[in-house]
């Protein structure tokens, strides 16, 4: 039974593992803390997998689990703290020389996105998967309104990185 | 706005992650969380188990202890108060479990952070439970000692009003100072603990306002 259990949670997460990759994207900074983060939120699908009904998709419960260990259960290790602050004086100066090709401005969003908070990396995050405010505010715990007001916020304050 | 919709456009191409294949995820589901959770969860059971072996401990090892203790039973009062000790313990125990199996990573982000939060409230109630205990102990074991025991009877019967105020302030100072260090070391290391998990559930808070 146990084992049938792993397999089908297994098949699972095998499939749709890049959502799992794509949180660990926006909140890490190196190889290591990826794979570190990684692995405790397959820990943490996993260890919440036995109740896991049926009758909400398996993607939509990993967005919530995902996200959950990344803002709240995940302990940061020092080392992407570091690497944090090497990536804002790697932007500073790239930021000077602002070129309009795309893939420019693409490294000069991701490394924005990379500045905002925990709350807000969550919300791009939903956005960016293109979730809707009701799917936004129920993982979040917030009111839909609330989710709405804070993502005009976040552009904005991308907007300002991006223009100082 | 233009830009993140570019953003949205290149997000959802995908990038080449590293793609574990089944053999890969197998072994990973048996390693250890290293879950705030589970750290916090950890240092709550040792923080019971201090207090408790703190008050248990010395009347196991010395004699002495245990000899007044025993006496001391003969006393109403105190039998009153341990029983009423070991139920405060069995409660907080109870509500640390309770709390602590009500976390869960299904939860929105802001009820599992108000989840944690409450299970390190009630740990936090308890060692204030305890340092309270032992702020108030002290004057009363001074006035228990004053009445059963005979030579600090003397004693004491022999100060005049300027000694007995100094005995009272000195030790009400020293408890207190010590009473405070603890707390303050308390807040301290949970300040420092529980920084991210504070900061994050402050900016969800704000967005209510």
């Amino acid at each position: 039974m146990n084992k049938e259990l792993e397999n089908s949670f297994v098949e699972q997460l095998q499939k749709h593992q890049n959502i799992v990759h794509k949180v660990c994207r926006l909140y890490t900074n190196n190889v290591d803390a990826h794979n570190d983060l990684f692995q405790e939120i397959t820990i943490q699908l996993w260890k919440a997998y036995p109740k896991f009904r049926g009758d909400a998709k398996f993607s939509t419960w990993m967005y919530r689990v995902g996200l959950n260990t990344a803002i709240t259960l995940y302990r940061k290790s020092k080392r992407s703290i570091q690497t944090q602050e090497f990536d804002n004086v790697q932007f500073k100066i790239r930021a000077e020389e602002y070129d309009d090709t795309e893939e420019q401005q693409l490294k000069l969003l991701y490394n924005a996105v990379h500045q905002l908070n925990d709350i807000e990396k969550a919300l791009v995050f939903l956005y960016l998967e293109d979730k809707d405010y009701r799917e936004i505010s129920e993982t979040l715990g917030i009111t839909e309104v609330n989710a709405r007001v804070k993502m005009n916020r976040v552009k904005k304050k991308l907007r300002t990185i991006l223009n100082p | 706005m233009d830009e993140l919709e570019l953003l949205k456009k290149d997000w959802q191409k995908g990038t080449e992650y590293k793609s574990y294949d089944n053999s890969e995820i197998y072994p990973m589901l048996h390693k250890k969380s290293s879950s705030i959770v589970k750290m916090l969860f950890h240092i709550s059971l040792a923080e019971m188990a201090f207090w408790i072996l703190l008050t248990t401990v010395p009347f196991f090892i010395s004699d002495n202890y245990r000899e007044r203790f025993n006496t001391s039973y003969e006393n109403p009062w105190f039998v009153a108060i341990s029983v009423f000790g070991f139920l405060v313990i069995f409660l907080f125990v109870y509500l640390l479990f309770k709390a602590h199996k009500s976390i869960s990573v299904t939860d929105s982000a802001k009820k599992l952070m108000e989840s944690i939060l409450r299970t390190r409230k009630i740990i936090k109630y308890y060692v204030l439970y305890n340092l309270v205990m032992i702020f108030i102990s002290i004057p009363l074991s001074l006035i228990f000692e004053f009445n059963e025991n005979k030579e600090f009877h003397d004693q004491i019967e022999a100060f005049d009003s300027t000694q007995m105020i100094l005995l009272y302030a000195i030790t009400f100072l020293v408890t207190g100072v010590f009473v405070l260090v603890i707390w303050g070391f308390y807040r301290l290391l949970y300040g420092i603990l529980l920084k991210r998990l504070n900061r994050n559930y402050n900016e969800i808070k704000k967005l209510e306002i």
